[in-house]
C-alpha cells in the first residue's frame, strides 16, 4: 500500500514538482500569540465555502428554475429524495454559518490590521468575497420560490431601486423587468450558480495564493512583546491538523443544526397575495433595514431612504480601501482611531440586528 | 227578543241620521256640494272622516261655515283646492301624524304611518321624480275612506289582494317601476291554500300585507323587510305557530320550532346563510302550498340535485312510490332536518334503515345498510388516522405538505360517498368509499414514514457525532504526539 502511494506521489511529481510545493508548505510558519484563535476563521470560511460547493452541486442534480417547477422541486427533494432534506438544510445552515464566518475573520484582521502593506490586495479580494456572499446568500434565498423569498426579494429589489440615477435600470437588471417574476427567478439562479460561483473561484485563488505567498502575518506590536521572539508553529501539518480539527467541529454543530432545525419550505410565493405580516430580511442584512427604518422620511431635503443607502455604500467603501487610507498601520504605528471606528461597528451591527430580530 | 232587535236598528238609524245631520250642519262645503250632486261629496258622505265631524275644507283648506263661494275658497283663508302629489299624503299626516289630533278625534292608529310609507320601496320617487310612487289614497281611496275592519275598505283582508293587484298585475304599471318583479303574484296567491281560503271570505288567512306589511312594505333584499330570508321564518311563524289562532284549520304549530333546530334552520337563523332554504323555498311563496308526496324529491332535488337523482334511480323509487311514503321526508323528516351522519346509516336502533330493513324483513337491504355503515365507518376512521399522523409528522417539523394536501382526497372521498349512500347501491357506494380508503392508506404509509424518517435522522446524528468525537479525539492526540515529537527534537 505505501509503495503504490510512493509511487503514485512520484508519478505526479515528475510531472507537475509536488515537492517544491509540499518543500515550500513544510517551511511555512504560522505565528503563535494571545490572538491566534482568529487565525483559524480563515480556514473555516474556506471549509463551509468548499461545503456550499460540493452541497450546491448536489442540489442542482433536482432543483428546477422557474416560477412552476421551483418550489415543487424542493418539495420534491425535501419529501422524496433520499438525505434530500440534509442537503438543503446544510447547504442553508452553511451559507449562514459561511457569512458568520467570513465576518468574523474580516474583523480580526480589521484589528490585527493585516491588511496593511504588503497584503491590500488579499485584503481587497476578501472584501470582494464577502460582498459576494452577501450576494450568494440575497440571490439563493428567491430560488426556492417561497412566500417569503418572493417579498424579501421585492424589498430588496426596491431599495436597490432607490439608489439615485442607477437605481431603477438596476432594479429592472436585476428583476428581469419591473416586477418580481419568473425572469427573476432565472436571472437569480444564473447569479448564484454560475456568476457569482466563477467571480468568487478567481478572488479566491489569488487570495489563497496570496496568503500562501506572503505567509500569514503578524499582528502589530506583538512581535516585539516582552522583547522576545515570536513564538511559531509549523503550517504542516500542526495548524493543518487543528484547522481539520475545527472543520470536524463545524461539520457536526451545521449536522445538529440540520437535523433538529430542518431548512422549512414555507408556501409558495404567490404575487397576488399580500405580504405576510412582520417580513424580515435575513440576519446579515438584517443591520441595514433596521437602520432604514430609522431614518426619517426626509433628512432637509434628501429622501431619508436615499440618504442611508448612500451612507451604506460609501462606509462599504471606504471599508474596502481601508488599507489605502490607514496610512499609520502601514507605516507599523498603532491606529487607536480605526480600532475605535471598529469596535463602533461591531456593536452597531450587533445592536441593530438584535433590535430588527426582536421588533 | 225579536222587538228588541228591531228598537234597537231603529235608534240605530235615528241616531246615524241625526249624526249626519249635525256632523253636516255647519258644513257649506258638504251643503253646495252634494247639491251639485259631485262624486267626491257622494262618496264623502260614508267617510270615516266626516264622521268624526271633519269637513271638505279639514284637507282641502278654506272656510266651510259660508256659503259665499268666493269667501269659501279664498286663499288667504288656507284653501289649497285639490292637493297633488306628495301634498296629498303630507295633508293626511297633517292629522295622521300629530299624536293630539288624532287624541282629539279620540283615535288609537299609529301616527308614524307616513314615516314607514317614506322608507318603503313605494316611498321611492316617482318617475316623475317629485312625489312618491304611492301615496295614502293609493290604498286608502280619497272621499270614502273607511276603517280597515270595515269590509268594504279596499285595505280589508279580502280586499287588499286587489287593491295591490291593481298595480301589481298591470305590467305596463310596474314596467315602469320593477320590470323584473313578476305580476302573476295575484294569480299564484289563487291558486295557494291562502289564496283559496280567501276567495271563499276567510279573512284570517295571509293576504299580502300579513307577510309584506302595510305601511313600511321593503324590498325582499332589504335585511328589515319581512319577507328577507332571515325574517321570513318569523314573519310565517306569527301565524302559524299561534295555537289558538290556527285551531279551526287543524295544522301543527310547531314547524318553527322544528325548523329553528333544523340544518337549515341553524344556517339560515344562526348563521344568517341567506342560501338555506326559508320556508317560502319549499312551500312556494305567493303559491304558497305544502309538497305533496310526488313533489317532495322534486322541492327537496332543486338544492339537493345528485342525492333527489341518485335516489331516482334506486330500488327505493318504486317501493317508496307503492307504499306512498314521501322520498326525502321519511328518512330525513321535514321541518327538522337534523344534520345528516353516520348514524342514520345501517342497521342499528338509530339508523332509519332499520325502521324497514331487518335480519328478518327485507334482508338485501339489512345486508346493504350493514355493509355502506361499515365502510362508511372505516373511511371516517382511516381519514382520522391519516389526519393524525400527518399532523405528527407536520409538528416534528417534516415536510409533509403534499400528504397534507392529498387529505383533502380523502374527505372528498367521504362526501362522495356520503351522497352515493342514496343510491343504495352497494357497487357504486364502494367504488367511491374504497378510493378514499386506498388514498387514506397511501396518505398514513407516507406519514408514518415521515415519522419513522425523524427518529432515523436523530439516530443518524447521534451515530454521526460519535464518529466525529472519535475522529477529533484521535486526531487531538496525534497533533500532541506530533508536537511531542518535535519538542524532543528541539530540545
Amino acid at each position: 500500500m505505501k509503495t503504490f502511494l510512493q509511487k503514485s506521489y512520484r508519478w505526479v511529481d515528475d510531472r507537475v514538482q509536488l515537492d517544491n510545493l509540499v518543500h515550500f508548505m513544510g517551511k511555512k510558519y504560522v505565528p503563535v500569540h494571545r490572538h491566534s484563535i482568529w487565525y483559524y476563521f480563515g480556514g473555516v470560511s474556506l471549509f463551509l465555502f468548499i461545503i456550499q460547493v460540493v452541497t450546491g452541486i448536489m442540489l442542482l442534480l433536482y432543483y428546477k428554475s422557474g416560477e412552476d417547477a421551483a418550489f415543487e422541486s424542493i418539495q420534491y427533494l425535501m419529501s422524496k429524495v433520499e438525505f434530500g432534506w440534509l442537503i438543503r438544510s446544510v447547504h442553508s445552515w452553511a451559507a449562514n454559518l459561511f457569512i458568520l464566518a467570513a465576518m468574523i475573520h474580516m474583523f480580526s484582521v480589521f484589528f490585527e490590521k493585516a491588511y496593511r502593506r504588503p497584503r491590500e490586495i488579499t485584503w481587497v479580494t476578501g472584501m470582494l468575497m464577502f460582498f459576494l456572499a452577501l450576494g450568494f446568500g440575497f440571490s439563493g434565498y428567491l430560488l426556492p420560490w417561497n412566500e417569503l423569498a418572493f417579498f424579501a426579494t421585492k424589498v430588496g429589489t426596491d431599495i436597490a431601486g432607490v439608489v439615485p440615477v442607477v437605481g431603477k435600470p438596476l432594479l429592472v437588471f436585476l428583476r428581469g423587468g419591473e416586477e418580481v417574476t419568473g425572469a427573476t427567478l432565472s436571472r437569480f439562479f444564473g447569479f448564484h450558480v454560475a456568476v457569482f460561483p466563477g467571480i468568487f473561484t478567481v478572488l479566491l485563488g489569488i487570495h489563497l495564493v496570496l496568503v500562501q505567498r506572503q505567509g500569514i502575518s503578524e499582528p502589530l506590536g506583538i512581535s516585539h512583546e516582552h522583547g522576545k521572539e515570536l513564538k511559531t508553529m509549523p503550517f504542516f501539518p500542526n495548524f493543518l491538523l487543528r484547522d481539520l480539527l475545527l472543520w470536524l467541529l463545524v461539520l457536526n454543530i451545521i449536522a445538529i443544526l440540520a437535523v433538529f432545525f430542518p431548512w422549512e419550505l414555507g408556501k409558495k410565493a404567490d404575487a397576488f397575495a399580500s405580504a405576510p405580516a412582520g417580513i424580515k430580511p435575513e440576519w446579515y442584512f438584517m443591520f441595514m433595514f433596521q437602520t432604514l427604518k430609522y431614518i426619517p422620511a426626509k433628512v432637509i431635503f434628501i429622501d431619508g431612504e436615499i440618504l442611508g443607502i448612500m451612507f451604506f455604500g460609501v462606509a462599504g467603501l471606504l471599508w474596502l480601501i481601508v488599507p489605502f487610507w490607514d496610512k499609520a498601520s502601514a507605516r507599523g504605528k498603532q491606529n487607536r482611531l480605526l480600532n475605535y471606528i471598529g469596535l463602533f461597528v461591531v456593536f452597531y451591527i450587533i445592536l441593530f440586528t438584535i433590535i430588527g430580530w426582536l421588533a | 227578543m225579536k222587538r228588541f232587535d228591531f228598537l234597537s236598528v231603529i235608534t240605530l238609524f235615528i241616531t246615524v241620521i241625526l249624526m249626519q245631520y249635525m256632523a253636516f250642519a255647519g258644513d257649506q262645503c258638504y251643503r253646495c256640494h252634494r247639491a251639485n250632486g259631485d262624486k267626491p261629496s257622494a262618496l264623502f258622505k260614508n267617510d270615516v272622516h266626516s264622521a268624526k265631524g271633519i269637513s271638505c275644507a279639514g284637507c282641502h283648506g278654506g272656510n266651510s261655515k259660508t256659503d259665499d263661494m268666493e269667501k269659501a275658497m279664498d286663499t288667504n283663508v288656507g284653501f289649497i283646492g285639490v292637493p297633488k302629489g306628495d301634498e296629498i299624503s303630507k295633508t293626511c299626516a297633517g292629522c295622521h301624524s300629530n299624536q293630539d289630533k288624532m287624541r282629539g278625534f279620540s283615535s288609537s292608529l299609529p301616527t308614524n304611518q307616513l314615516d314607514k310609507l317614506q322608507t318603503s320601496v313605494h316611498g321611492q320617487s316617482s318617475v316623475a321624480g317629485g312625489e312618491h310612487i304611492a301615496q295614502c289614497i293609493t290604498c286608502h281611496g280619497a272621499h270614502g275612506i273607511v276603517s280597515v275592519k270595515n269590509p268594504v275598505s279596499p285595505v280589508y283582508p279580502l280586499n287588499v289582494i286587489k287593491t295591490c293587484s291593481q298595480c301589481h298585475s298591470n305590467p305596463n304599471f310596474m314596467k315602469t317601476y320593477n320590470p323584473s318583479l313578476p305580476i302573476d303574484q295575484l294569480e299564484k296567491y289563487m291558486t295557494s291554500v291562502h289564496g283559496m281560503k280567501n276567495a271563499k271570505g276567510d279573512s284570517k288567512v295571509a293576504e299580502c300585507a300579513s307577510c309584506h306589511g302595510s305601511h313600511d312594505i321593503r324590498d325582499a333584499k332589504d335585511v328589515k323587510s319581512k319577507i328577507y330570508p332571515v325574517n321570513l321564518p318569523g314573519t310565517c311563524s306569527k301565524c302559524h305557530s299561534d295555537a289558538n289562532y290556527m285551531k279551526e284549520y287543524g295544522i301543527p304549530t310547531d314547524q318553527f320550532d322544528k325548523f329553528a333546530k333544523s340544518v337549515h334552520g341553524n344556517a339560515l337563523l344562526k348563521k344568517h346563510d341567506v342560501a338555506a332554504p326559508a320556508c317560502n323555498d319549499c312551500h312556494g311563496n305567493h303559491g304558497a302550498t305544502p309538497p305533496g308526496v310526488e313533489s317532495i324529491s322534486n322541492v327537496c332535488g332543486t338544492c339537493h340535485a345528485l342525492n333527489a337523482e341518485l335516489f331516482s334511480s334506486s330500488p327505493h323509487k318504486k317501493v317508496f312510490d307503492e307504499n306512498k311514503l314521501p322520498e326525502c321526508e321519511t328518512c330525513h323528516s321535514n321541518h327538522e332536518i337534523i344534520t345528516a351522519s353516520e348514524q342514520l346509516l345501517g342497521t342499528t336502533s338509530t339508523a332509519v334503515c332499520s325502521r324497514c330493513h331487518s335480519e328478518n324483513k327485507n334482508q338485501k337491504g339489512f345486508v346493504v345498510a350493514n355493509t355502506m355503515r361499515r365502510l362508511m365507518d372505516s373511511l371516517a376512521s382511516s381519514e382520522k388516522n391519516a389526519s393524525m399522523l400527518v399532523n405528527n409528522a407536520e409538528q416534528k417539523g417534516m415536510e409533509i405538505s403534499e400528504a397534507k394536501f392529498k387529505l383533502r382526497d380523502v374527505h372528498q372521498a367521504w362526501m362522495q360517498s356520503r351522497t352515493m349512500v342514496h343510491s343504495f347501491n352497494t357497487d357504486k357506494f364502494g367504488e367511491s368509499a374504497s378510493k378514499g380508503l386506498l388514498e387514506a392508506s397511501n396518505i398514513s404509509s407516507e406519514a408514518q414514514h415521515a415519522i419513522d424518517e425523524y427518529y432515523f435522522r436523530r439516530w443518524g446524528l447521534g451515530i454521526a457525532t460519535l464518529i466525529f468525537s472519535i475522529v477529533s479525539i484521535t486526531l487531538y492526540l496525534i497533533i500532541k504526539r506530533i508536537e511531542r515529537k518535535q519538542e524532543n527534537k528541539e530540545k
